[in-house]
């Protein structure tokens, strides 16, 4: 059977700015071909020549922060393992793309597989890394993974990947590795240890990837999502200045949000860092579905806090978000109608987590748990008004006590969906 | 008991002559892409490997994918069981796995999944008596756009789903081969559920 959904071209773009996903409106837009066409493989050549280390003063400049979810600053990451007296180093890709709602490496990877590889070859270059692997969740293997493994051989074949790259002397291996199924790999340290062929339990930190000791076998490593490479040929051609000057102060460049829901558009639509909720429902997503009202939106993935219909005119970037105490996340935009009982939807996501943590730390293991149980007692019509205020409680305490950020992805929500809905769970309680 | 240590001796391949073909050349691929000294590393790649060829994994698979990389058995189980996409018991010809995540919840995918139950007569998790069709819940597939969505046979995304269309894959399904699952005893129970 067919494995490659067709892609919903043409997209509605009302993007003042398109990086990545410039070539979209074409038929077969993956192809090497029409990459070619549209300007790729002209950053590389022009990347090759600069001084590593100038690569990455451009990618500070542009203020590129990672789209993986916590936005973190690229440049900075890339400065740490380039500090780094210890070799070899890696890149390795995160394209586990597990965090409900998000859909956009995917998008990438069947869409514009040359603009990812471009951008990690760059990457590499200026880490002076020389074995990359990209580890993709395992259901890619016929669709995305198979995209990018013709776009790798197809770098191959052209001599912009193996030795010696375009005479530069620069040699670079790239891999495509699978994961299992486990949300929980995701995360940085996890997916490393997957990498080695293990179970996937998150690292205690430090040391970090980036430095010696905490890395891909024990080798300082940056571990970057597929759309913040993606962004490098742009960066390199354009420059740091152009990039930052398209998002929004200390968040340059587009984000390619990945909407789903109840607005009347769904899919993955390229709009400038900061596009307010607002904007991206009306000018890109078409409103709401017909009948339809906004009750609330998951702004960046399952794990953050959620926003009521008021508060869609937000702006959309990391750090705008992080002062309304939600967060950026993955871009992953849920919009949700008055049809939804928010503690049914609260009992949905508390059980990925439930089911999704490791199990390593006790406040993430029996939290996720007795949050979900709860919820699921709630919803079934048999939780007492104290249940409410337990479910708070505990998600209160599983903040910040365990080894990586899962337990506070899943109390984020939780606090969230009870303070913002709270008529919505005591509507549930029986009596 | 899952033995602690490595075996003594050379563990027999669970494949015929088709299959160990297959699996030769992609573990010759996989361990490729590591370092020399780092050949484990491969162990999910080989998993999946061996799944491909079998349509599940055995014990007998496992025993022998430890003996190549000189993983010990324990450690074989302990990726096996982590993972969601390795089946530790045989499912349909044809496995079908819903996501349940909160977009697709929210278009609807619990009512596909009482749907899925109706159509096919059977629960979450069990295999129709003809061997044909087994279906589970899973979480976020990166569909969210395009749901209810959902995968069938790990690899194959089927999406914006109806209960029509879902029956219209069935009736499709049926005259296609699917994965052949192997007959191998059943492993024991590992106390997680599959589906
Ligand atoms: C539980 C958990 C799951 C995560 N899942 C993903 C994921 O699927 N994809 C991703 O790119 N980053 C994910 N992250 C974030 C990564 O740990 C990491 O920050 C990111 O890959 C770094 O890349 P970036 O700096 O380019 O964003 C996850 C983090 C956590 C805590
Ligand atoms: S917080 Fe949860 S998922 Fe993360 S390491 Fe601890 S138990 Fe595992
Ligand atoms: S929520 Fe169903 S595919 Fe993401």
């Amino acid at each position: 059977m067919a494995n490659l959904p067709t892609p919903p071209m043409p997209l509605p773009q009302t993007s003042p700015v398109k990086i990545l996903t410039r070539d979209w409106h074409l038929p077969e837009c993956w192809t090497l071909e029409n990459y070619l066409k549209g300007g790729g493989y002209q950053a590389l050549p022009k990347a090759l020549k600069m001084a590593p280390q100038a690569i990455v003063d451009e990618v500070v400049k542009g203020n590129l922060r990672g789209r993986g979810g916590a936005g973190f600053p690229t440049g900075m990451k890339w400065n740490f393992v380039r500090k780094e007296t210890s070799f070899p180093k890696y890149l390795v890709v995160n394209a586990d793309e597990g965090e409900p709602g998000t859909f956009k490496d995917r998008a990438i990877l069947e869409w514009a597989p040359h603009m990812f590889v471009e951008g990690l070859i760059i990457g590499c270059f200026a880490i002076d890394c020389h074995v990359t692997y990209v580890y993709c969740r395992g259901e890619f293997r016929d669709g995305p993974v198979a995209r990018l493994q013709t776009a790798i051989d197809e770098a191959y074949a052209k001599g912009w990947l193996g030795k010696n790259i375009l005479g530069s002397g620069f040699d670079l291996e790239m891999h495509v590795v699978r994961g299992a199924g486990a949300y929980i790999c995701g995360e940085e340290t996890a997916l490393l240890e997957s990498l080695e062929g293990k179970k996937g339990y998150p690292r205690l930190k430090p040391p970090f990837p980036a430095n010696a000791g905490g890395g891909l076998f024990k080798q300082p490593t940056a571990v970057n999502n597929v759309e913040t490479l993606a962004n490098m040929p742009a960066i390199i051609e354009k420059g740091g200045d152009w990039f930052s000057s398209v998002g929004c102060p200390k968040n340059g460049g587009t984000r390619l949000f990945a909407v789903s829901g109840h607005s009347k558009k769904t899919g993955v639509f390229e709009a400038p860092m900061g596009t307010t909720f607002t904007a991206l429902l009306n000018d890109y997503c078409g409103g709401m579905r017909d009948g339809s009202t906004l009750k609330a939106i998951i702004p960046g993935g399952s794990s953050s806090a959620i926003m009521t219909a008021e508060e869609a005119e937000w702006m959309s970037d990391f750090d705008t978000l992080k002062t309304k105490k939600t967060m950026a996340g993955s871009g992953a935009v849920v919009f949700l109608d008055q049809s939804v009982n928010m503690a049914h939807a609260l009992a949905n996501v508390t059980r990925f987590y439930a089911t999704e943590s490791c199990g390593q730390c006790t406040p993430c293991r029996e939290g996720t748990a007795w949050l979900s149980r709860l919820l699921d007692k709630l919803c079934r019509g048999e939780g007492e008004k104290k249940d409410v205020d337990n479910i708070h409680q505990i998600a209160r305490q599983m903040e910040q006590k365990t080894i990586c950020a899962l337990a506070d992805g899943a109390a984020m929500p939780v606090k969230s969906y009870i303070e913002k809905f709270r008529g919505d769970f005591d509507a549930l309680v029986k009596g | 008991m899952i033995p602690l240590t490595r075996p003594a001796g050379p563990v027999p391949s669970p494949f015929n002559a088709d299959q160990q073909a297959r699996f030769d050349a992609g573990f010759a691929k996989a361990i490729a892409k590591y370092p020399a000294d780092k050949k484990r590393a491969a162990l999910l790649a080989v998993l999946h490997l061996a799944q491909e060829q079998l349509g599940w994994l055995p014990e007998a698979a496992m025993a022998y994918v430890g003996f190549l990389l000189d993983v010990p058995a324990v450690r074989v189980r302990e990726v096996a069981t982590f993972y969601t996409m390795y089946r530790l018991k045989p499912v349909g010809c044809h496995h079908l796995e819903i996501c349940n995540s909160v977009s697709c919840w929210s278009k609807g995918s619990e009512a596909l999944l009482k749907h899925a139950k109706e159509k096919l007569g059977v629960h979450a998790g069990e295999v129709t008596p003809d061997g044909k069709f087994s279906f589970g819940e899973v979480a976020c597939l990166a569909g969210c756009g395009y749901a209810p969505s959902m995968v069938v046979n790990n690899y194959a995304y089927a999406e914006d789903m109806t209960p029509e269309k879902f029956d219209a894959l069935i009736e499709k399904l049926k005259n296609e081969p699917g994965q052949n699952i192997a007959d191998f005893p059943k492993n024991h129970d590992t106390g997680r559920a599959h589906g």
